[in-house]
């Protein structure tokens, strides 16, 4: 089954538009909350007047910051990493959109009306806004308790950089930034949340339902078996579903009117919940004349906005990738996150990668252009080999990167200089980049399958389906490992009642990770019908073997019993496994020495663009992305993988961009922060899972390994047909045209 | 509730007669008293086509059209596409190109498509892209979408003669 082009079982209600989402849940008796966001970025609240509110027909209830710091039965405040989110802003607001009240009322009309009546006063406090203001001596701080706005700092020490620079030929050295965006789900955060007596439940659009019962518990102080969370199918997530993000709002309305509270979010306030970190990159890189990388020093400084959601643990990852796939023998990297007054953020498609990636693949160009070598020679000269120490001290396995990067080079016909006739205003240039990504180590994922003596089998897992194809995935993998057949097969939606722990369905880790736990699964039930079939068919266990769905005694096929047969001749109903899935790792805090992902994910792009010297707009004419799948599980799905990372990374390099200008965000709605249209898109994307020749070859996650590599990829193929180096992302039409005006002026 | 009023119209080929608010859109019509779920609330400003809804054979936003100006129309969405459980050609070139990803905003996609061919049974694959502009899809389906419009476009002409 794995390698099988399955389509999933619900392809149909895909399409017609019938298949289920949270947002179209509905529990009897339920209400609707609203809610009110701050207007400053940074102010002391001095007073919310919520009595016109509260005369507004069907409105139950009104509830501050205030109201829930009184409350001495909750703790008011949570967050992945710090607990320094409040679910209302207590005492003062970080942020414009900070959440200040919320109103609960009969129907969704009544509560947004009543919201509008809230009259919050507030007393302006000084507001920091960019990473710049944030790390200044005395700037604001955002939290009492971190007064320099410190949120998070991985330090890597490798080798001796300075020695490195000593012993280098060339040192490059830039400064490259990467701006906030937003994830843009299609479907806005929705939750419902119901008490039933001292238990809560909630129905919620989440990646990772087990974070969410854990924090839920926290704050009410209640044990996890207390806290139910149930997820539907996810209309996208990309990271902006991780963690907790609405789902406290809606438990703590439904406690206080006693009745179910169903909170589903405007687009601005989508916007207002979570962006992406904006980043500044400096780095600094020593070469040999051969091309050889002898030293590389990075510090990289991302925007957190007013709460840490997991910055702490993230600026980690974006600390152990931002060396980049290379073999560099001494390598410093500081990667601290700063509060801001700004939108909270947190991982996103490509995470703690695509800002690290533009810096250093964006060198990497312009250290080839300096040594006059190919690019494509420059990077394969020092990509990083099987066996190779990465600067965190882990030997590298399993790693493909050469031929990668040579894909993606092929897929763009790299060497084909030929001639296109092109009005004299437009130029063409191509250009390559190349990622590595970790994923969250250490990590868990358990998984339950049960069998039933008609020959079904129920497999109960937490992972979120959410366009990615994890239930079609994660049943062809059962599938394989068990020998049944996908029909007789049914998956679950995550319900923690019934469907065990699992981190995260993120990170790419969900094929991998939960596939394993379900191997692991397979092979104890399997184990069990043996036992079984052993007594029924007098046999040892040594001599009887599995096959299709059926155990018989080897050599003898007649002996044959089908796995049904087995439990009804035991007079066993239900026949349960579990397998669980731990990865163990960590890194030294002080050097970022030890092991920091089970194994590495990797990608490559290669665009080539024409470039309207008149205008500077960039148009990419192709684009072929690839990364290492070891195993293809369905053709289809991992496919769509890469081409939907070639559309991402197209928004991420020519346009997307949360704007702030005095604290406020500028473009907090979809005709103003443009996501790619089906015209943006490349006028030709082509796409390789790559796959190892070795049948048993460990699954790699590929969610977004193309996204990263395809900014600096643009970037430098922009370069190559125009001479001018953009650092800032996106690379608009105006940047371009800047830089080439700039160019005329020095010829 | 002061100002409602009733509006007649067909849904999904089935008549309702409706009392709706002065301010009440048509997707707030369809989710919240007819249960029509393939309509879907994004933007919420006319930009991103998930609440694509079908007026009187012509491509609206469900988020910017008000129920109360509706009076007569004949409404479809993409519910309304199947016939005695058979998947409109549309929606079965959707299916077969595995033309879905979250799927969230598949069915605004179907709806484009299938008002641009029942006005033009061959439009050029230009014209299509131009078709879909106004349907936004983050996970990126957009190259099967196109394979279902190509498979579709292929196809035309002999629907056409029959």
């Amino acid at each position: 089954m794995i390698g099988a082009d399955l389509r999933p079982t619900d392809a149909v209600e895909r399409v017609v538009g019938t298949l289920p989402f949270v947002l179209d849940k509905k529990v009897e008796g339920m209400v609707h909350a609203a809610v009110v966001r701050s207007t400053f970025p940074h102010a002391r609240i001095v007073d919310i007047d919520t009595e016109a509110a509260l005369q507004v027909e069907g409105v139950l209830t009104v509830l501050t910051g205030a109201d829930l710091a009184a409350e001495s039965s909750i703790d008011p405040y949570f967050g992945g990493a710090r607990k320094d989110q409040p679910i209302l802003a207590i005492g003062k607001v970080r942020y414009v959109g900070d959440p200040v009240a919320l109103v609960v009322a009969e129907d969704k009309g009544q509560a947004e009306e009543a919201a509008s009546l809230v009259y919050c006063e507030y007393d302006e406090l000084p507001f920091v806004e960019s990473i710049e203001d944030a790390m200044v001596e005395g700037a604001p701080a955002v939290h009492d308790d971190y007064p320099d706005n410190a949120c998070g700092w991985g330090k890597l020490r490798w080798g001796d950089v300075e020695q490195g620079f000593d012993e280098a030929d060339l040192i490059a050295e830039g400064e490259y930034m990467t701006p906030a965006a937003s994830h843009v789900p299609m479907e806005p955060f929705v939750t419902i949340a119901e008490w039933k007596g001292n238990k809560v439940e909630v129905w919620t659009a989440a990646q990772a339902p087990h974070s969410v019962r854990r924090t839920l518990a926290s704050i009410f102080g209640l044990e996890q078996e207390d806290v139910r969370v149930q997820v539907l199918n996810l209309g996208g997530g990309y990271g902006a579903k991780g963690q907790t993000k609405i789902e406290p709002m809606a438990a703590v309305a439904a406690r206080a009117v006693g009745r179910p509270v169903r909170l589903e979010l405007t687009r601005e306030g989508v916007f207002f919940t979570i962006g992406k970190h904006a980043a500044r990159i400096r780095i600094k890189t020593g070469v040999k004349r051969d091309g050889s990388l002898v030293a590389r020093l990075v510090d990289v400084a991302w925007n957190a906005g007013a709460y840490a959601v997991v910055s702490p643990r993230a600026v980690i990852q974006g600390m152990a990738r931002a060396p980049g796939p290379y073999r560099i023998p001494n390598v410093w990297v500081d990667s601290r996150a700063y509060y801001t007054n700004t939108v909270p953020t947190g991982p996103f498609r490509g995470a703690m990668t695509t800002q690290v990636a533009w810096a250093y693949e964006s060198q990497m160009d312009e250290i080839a252009n300096q040594l006059g070598m190919d690019p494509l020679e420059v990077r394969r000269r020092n990509l990083l080999r099987e066996g190779d120490l990465h600067p965190t001290g882990q030997p590298m396995h399993d790693v493909h990167f050469v031929e990668l990067i040579e894909d993606a080079a092929a897929g763009i016909e790299w060497g084909d200089t030929s001639d296109v006739d092109l009005p004299p205003n437009k130029v063409r240039g191509k250009g390559l980049g190349v990622i590595m990504k970790s994923t969250v180590t250490p990590s868990r994922s358990e998984a339950r399958i049960e069998l039933r003596d008609d020959g079904s089998v129920v497999a109960y897992t937490s992972s979120v389906e959410m366009g990615q194809g994890a239930a079609t995935t994660l049943l062809q993998i059962l599938s394989h490992h068990l020998g049944i057949g996908t029909d007789s097969i049914r998956f679950v939606h995550p319900d923690t009642d019934v469907t065990p722990f699992d981190l995260t369905t993120s990170s790419s880790r969900t094929t991998f990770s939960m596939g394993a736990a379900l191997e692991e699964a397979s092979v104890e039930l399997k184990h069990e019908l043996t036992d079984l079939a052993s007594s029924l068919l007098e046999a040892s266990p040594a001599d009887l073997v599995h096959e299709d769905g059926g155990i018989s005694v080897v050599g003898q096929p007649g002996t044959r019993l089908e796995y049904l047969e087995i439990l009804r001749r035991s007079k066993i109903e239900q026949l349960d496994a579990e397998g669980v899935f731990q990865s163990e790792g960590g890194l030294d805090p002080e050097t970022g020495q030890g092991v920091h992902t089970i194994h590495w994910h990797q990608g490559a792009a290669g665009v080539e663009v024409e470039v309207d010297l008149d205008t500077g707009k960039v148009e990419i004419l192709r684009c072929h992305g690839t990364s290492w799948a070891g195993r293809v599980v369905n053709p289809l799905r991992a496919r769509q993988q890469n081409e939907g990372n070639v559309v991402w990374g197209t928004g991420l390099a020519l346009f997307e961009e949360l704007v702030f200008d005095e604290g406020q965000m500028v473009n907090p709605n979809l005709s103003e922060y443009l996501i790619p249209s089906i015209l943006d898109m490349p006028r030709q994307i082509t796409t390789r899972e790559m796959e190892s020749s070795e049948p048993d070859a460990e699954l790699h996650g590929i969610g977004e390994m193309v996204i990263p590599a395809l900014p600096p990829a643009v970037g430098n193929a922009v370069y190559a047909a125009t001479g001018v180096r953009i650092v800032d992302l996106p690379i608009t039409a105006e940047r371009v045209l800047r830089g080439v005006m700039a160019r005329r002026d020095q010829s | 509730m002061t100002d409602l009023a009733a509006v007649e119209v067909r849904v999904n080929g089935q008549p309702q007669q409706l009392e709706v608010r002065g301010s009440e859109t048509l997707i707030e019509t369809l989710r919240e008293r007819l249960g029509v779920t393939s309509v879907r609330g994004t933007c919420g400003i006319g930009i991103c086509g998930t609440c694509t809804v079908l007026v009187d054979g012509k491509i609206v936003s469900g988020c910017l059209t008000l129920s109360a100006g509706l009076d007569g129309s004949e409404i479809v969405t993409s519910e309304g596409l199947v016939e005695d459980g058979r998947l409109s050609r549309v929606q079965q070139a959707f299916v077969d190109a595995g033309a879905y990803q979250c799927s969230f905003c598949i069915p605004g996609f179907v709806l484009a498509v299938h008002e641009r061919l029942s006005r033009d049974a061959r439009p050029s694959m230009e014209e299509m892209r131009h078709q879909l502009a106004g349907n936004l899809c983050r996970c990126g389906t957009y190259p099967e979408i196109l394979d279902a419009v190509a498979a579709l476009i292929g196809t035309a002409d002999e629907e056409e003669t029959t």
